[in-house]
C-alpha cells in the first residue's frame, strides 16, 4: 500500500466498516453456522464442526419439497410474468384512451403491501365464495379448492405471484419502450411491416437488455419467495396440516424461529445461495456468448 | 411521378405549421424544401409520406389523390434525419426488410438488395451491423432501404445534417448521382441554403408555414421575391440597409449609390422616400469612380477576402478576390454592380432591381 492509496482507504473506512459489520460478517457467520452441529444462538456453543446439518437437510422431505416447489415457482412465475408484462406494456404504450389511468392501475400492486393483496386474493380464490370459482361455475366447471386442496396450492401461489410481479416488470418495460426511437416505428410503417414483425424484429431486440434484467431480478426474487406464501395461506405453507406450498425461505424461517434449528436454517440459506448463483450464471450465458460473438465480428 | 400539393394545411391548435401550401413537382425533379427550423418543411415532408395527417388540403401523386392513403401504400421511400436503421439487423437485413414485408421471395430480395447496395457503394459491408458503420455509410444504407422497393417518390428529411462538413459535400453529390441514376422524383428537407442550391432543380423556401418562393436556385438567388428569401440565401448574408430615394437617385448618408438615370433605367417608377434595400457582398466591386470607404476589418477566408466597412452607421460586407492587398484602416473605392441593388417595399416584397 503506497502513500496515496493509504489516504483513499481512510476515506473508504467508514463504509467499509459498516459493510464488514452488517454484510460480510453475517455472511461468513451464516456459512460457519451451517457447519456447526447443534448450534445455540444464545451462547454460540456447538457440538462439533461437520456436515451433519446438510445431511439432516437433505434427509428432510419437507426440504426436498421446498426445493422442488421453489424451482417450480421460479420456472412458472418468471417467464409468465415477463411475457405477460411485455404484452401489457406494449398495449399500454400504444396510444389508447386513459393511458395514464391504466398505467397507474397496473402499478398499484407494486406499492401495495403483499399482506393486503393476499387478503384480496384469499377472497378471490376462496373455495365457496371466491370470484374465480364463480367464474368457473358460470362456464359450467366445478369449483376448485384453490386454497384448501393441497394439489392446487402451487397453482394458486403461482397465479397470485404472477399477478403480483406484473407491476414491476410492466413498469421497467414501459420505461424501456419509451426509450425506443419513434422513427424506427415510422420507418417500419413506411416499410409495410406487419404488427407482429414490428414486435419481434424491432421492439423485442431493442428491449433485450431490459428483458434480461427482468429475468435476473425475477429469478433472484422468486427464489426468495416467502411473503406470497405467508399471505396467501394465512401464515402457513399450504392448507392447514400440509406443507404443499412450502418454499426454501419458508423452510429456513420455520427451522430458525419455530424449531430453533439454527444450524439447519443456516445450511438451508447456503443451499439457497448456491441455487440462486447457479441459475443466475446459467441465464447470463446466452448474453455472454452473444457478446463474445459480436466482439469477434468486429 | 408528378406531385401536386393543393391548399395543404397542418394546424396544431392555433399554430399553423403549414399554411395553405401549393406546390407542384414534375416527374424526376429534385426539390429542396428550405427554411429555418420550425418553418414547416419537415411537416410537409411527413405529410407527403403519410405519417402526418393534414388538417386540410390535398396531395396528388400523379392523378391519384393520396391524401388519405396510408404510408405503406404510397410507394414512397423515406430517409429519416437520424436514418432510423433497425439497429439489431445487418445491413442486408435492413435493406431486404421492406421487400420481405411485401412478400418478395428471399432470393430475389437479396439480389435486389445487393444491386441497391452496389448503387450506393456499400458492397462488402452487407453483413455489418449499423453500429459498425460510419455516419455516411449509415446514410447510404438508409437510402438503399428507401429505394429497394422501387418507390415512385423519394423523401429525405435533413439527409446531411448528421454528417461532418467534408462528408456533407460528398454525400450531397452522391444523393444527386443516385437520384439521377434512378430518375426518381425526390424531395428533401434542409435548413442549409448552400446544400439546397447546389443539388436541387428547384427550391421551395418556406417561412412560418408559408412557401415564400419556389424557383430554380439561380433565379431565386438573383431575384429573391422578398427580403426573407434574400436574407436566407447566400453566405455571407446579403447587406440590408435603409436608404433614401431622392431627386438625385439612391442616397445613403451622403453616398450616392445610384443616380436618378440608373434608377429609372430599371423600368419601374419608385416614389421618393426611405426604402429597405439589399446588395450582396459579392456585388460590391472595386473600381476607380465609386464611393470611398475605410476597411474596418479584413478577413481572409481562402478563396475570398471579406471586408467589413461602414457607410454612415450602416455596416456592410464586401467580398473581393483574396489576392487583394488590403489592411485594416486602408481606404478603398467600391461600387455596387449593375442590377445588384434590390429595393424592397414596406412589407418586404422586392420592388425592383437596379
Amino acid at each position: 500500500m503506497n502513500r496515496k492509496s493509504y489516504k483513499g482507504y481512510v476515506y473508504l473506512a467508514p463504509v467499509l466498516a459498516i459493510m464488514l459489520v452488517f454484510t460480510a460478517y453475517p455472511l461468513v457467520r451464516a456459512i460457519f453456522m451451517s457447519f456447526c452441529e447443534d448450534y445455540s444462538i444464545i451462547n454460540g456453543s456447538y457440538k462439533g464442526i461437520n456436515l451433519e446439518n446438510y445431511a439432516d437437510l437433505f434427509k428432510d422431505k419437507d426440504f426436498r419439497k421446498a426445493i422442488t416447489n421453489t424451482i417450480t415457482y421460479v420456472i412458472f412465475v418468471v417467464p409468465l410474468s415477463v411475457v405477460i408484462s411485455l404484452l401489457i406494456a406494449n398495449l399500454l404504450n400504444s396510444h389508447i384512451r386513459f393511458q395514464g389511468l391504466f398505467q397507474t392501475l397496473y402499478f398499484l400492486p407494486y406499492v401495495t403491501s403483499v399482506i393486503a393483496i393476499g387478503v384480496v386474493w384469499r377472497w378471490i380464490l376462496h373455495s365457496q365464495y371466491g370470484l374465480l370459482n364463480s367464474i368457473l361455475n358460470f362456464f359450467g366447471f366445478e369449483s376448485i379448492g384453490w386454497l384448501t386442496d393441497r394439489n392446487y396450492s402451487m397453482a394458486s401461489l403461482i397465479i397470485f405471484a404472477v399477478w403480483k410481479s406484473l407491476a414491476f416488470d410492466i413498469m421497467i418495460f414501459l420505461a424501456a419502450l419509451q426509450g425506443i426511437s419513434p422513427d424506427l416505428y415510422s420507418a417500419a410503417r413506411v416499410d409495410a411491416t406487419p404488427r407482429w414483425r414490428v414486435f419481434f424484429r424491432i421492439t423485442v431486440p431493442a428491449m433485450r437488455p431490459i428483458i434480461a434484467y427482468a429475468f435476473v431480478m425475477g429469478i433472484i426474487n422468486s427464489f426468495k419467495v416467502y411473503n406470497e406464501v405467508f399471505s396467501l395461506f394465512n401464515g402457513s405453507a399450504g392448507p392447514s396440516g400440509y406443507n404443499s406450498a412450502i418454499t426454501i425461505v419458508f423452510y429456513i424461517y420455520d427451522k430458525f424461529y419455530n424449531n430453533y434449528k439454527y444450524g439447519i436454517a443456516a445450511a438451508g440459506s447456503v443451499v439457497l445461495f448456491l441455487l440462486i448463483m447457479f441459475f443466475t450464471a446459467i441465464q447470463r450465458l446466452p448474453g455472454r456468448i452473444r457478446a463474445r460473438k459480436e466482439a469477434a465480428q468486429k | 411521378m408528378e406531385i401536386k400539393i393543393l391548399n395543404l394545411t397542418k394546424a396544431y391548435g392555433d399554430f399553423k405549421a403549414v399554411d395553405d401550401m401549393n406546390l407542384s413537382v414534375e416527374d424526376g425533379e429534385l426539390i429542396g424544401l428550405l427554411g429555418p427550423s420550425g418553418c414547416g418543411k419537415s411537416t410537409t415532408l411527413f405529410m407527403l409520406a403519410g405519417l402526418t395527417e393534414p388538417t386540410s388540403g390535398q396531395i396528388f401523386f400523379g392523378d391519384k389523390d393520396v391524401t388519405k392513403v396510408p404510408p405503406e401504400d404510397r410507394e414512397i421511400g423515406l430517409v429519416f434525419q437520424n436514418y432510423a436503421l433497425y439497429p439489431h439487423m445487418t445491413v442486408l437485413d435492413n435493406i431486404t426488410f421492406p421487400l420481405i414485408n411485401r412478400k418478395v421471395k428471399k432470393a430475389e430480395a437479396i439480389e435486389r438488395a445487393q444491386e441497391m447496395a452496389h448503387l450506393v457503394q456499400l458492397d462488402g459491408l452487407l453483413n455489418r451491423k449499423p453500429s459498425a458503420l460510419s455516419g455516411g455509410q449509415q446514410q447510404r444504407v438508409a437510402i438503399a432501404r428507401a429505394l429497394v422497393k422501387k418507390p415512385q417518390v423519394l423523401l429525405l428529411d435533413e439527409p446531411l445534417s448528421n454528417l461532418d462538413a467534408k462528408l456533407r459535400v460528398e454525400t450531397r453529390e452522391e444523393i444527386k448521382r443516385i437520384q439521377q441514376e434512378v430518375k426518381i422524383t425526390t424531395l428533401f428537407v434542409t435548413h442549409d441554403q448552400e446544400e439546397a442550391m447546389s443539388i436541387s432543380n428547384r427550391i421551395a423556401v418556406m417561412n412560418r408555414g408559408v412557401v415564400q418562393q419556389y424557383d430554380a436556385p439561380q433565379a431565386m438567388y438573383l431575384n429573391p421575391i422578398n427580403a426573407f428569401v434574400a436574407q436566407f440565401l447566400g453566405m455571407p448574408q446579403i447587406n440590408m440597409f435603409q436608404a433614401q430615394v431622392t431627386g438625385r437617385g439612391i442616397e445613403l448618408d451622403g453616398v450616392l449609390l445610384r443616380t436618378r438615370e440608373q434608377l429609372e433605367s430599371a423600368g419601374k417608377k419608385i416614389a421618393d422616400g426611405t426604402y429597405q434595400m439589399g446588395v450582396r457582398p459579392e456585388s460590391l466591386e472595386l473600381c476607380e469612380d465609386g464611393f470611398i470607404v475605410k476597411a474596418d476589418n479584413v478577413r481572409m477566408t481562402g478563396r475570398d477576402l471579406l471586408i467589413f466597412f461602414k457607410i454612415g452607421t450602416t455596416e456592410f460586407r464586401a467580398l473581393t478576390h483574396s489576392d487583394l492587398q488590403l489592411r485594416e484602416g486602408d481606404n478603398l473605392c467600391l461600387r455596387a454592380r449593375k442590377n445588384s441593388l434590390i429595393i424592397f417595399d414596406a412589407d418586404g416584397s422586392a420592388l425592383v432591381k437596379c
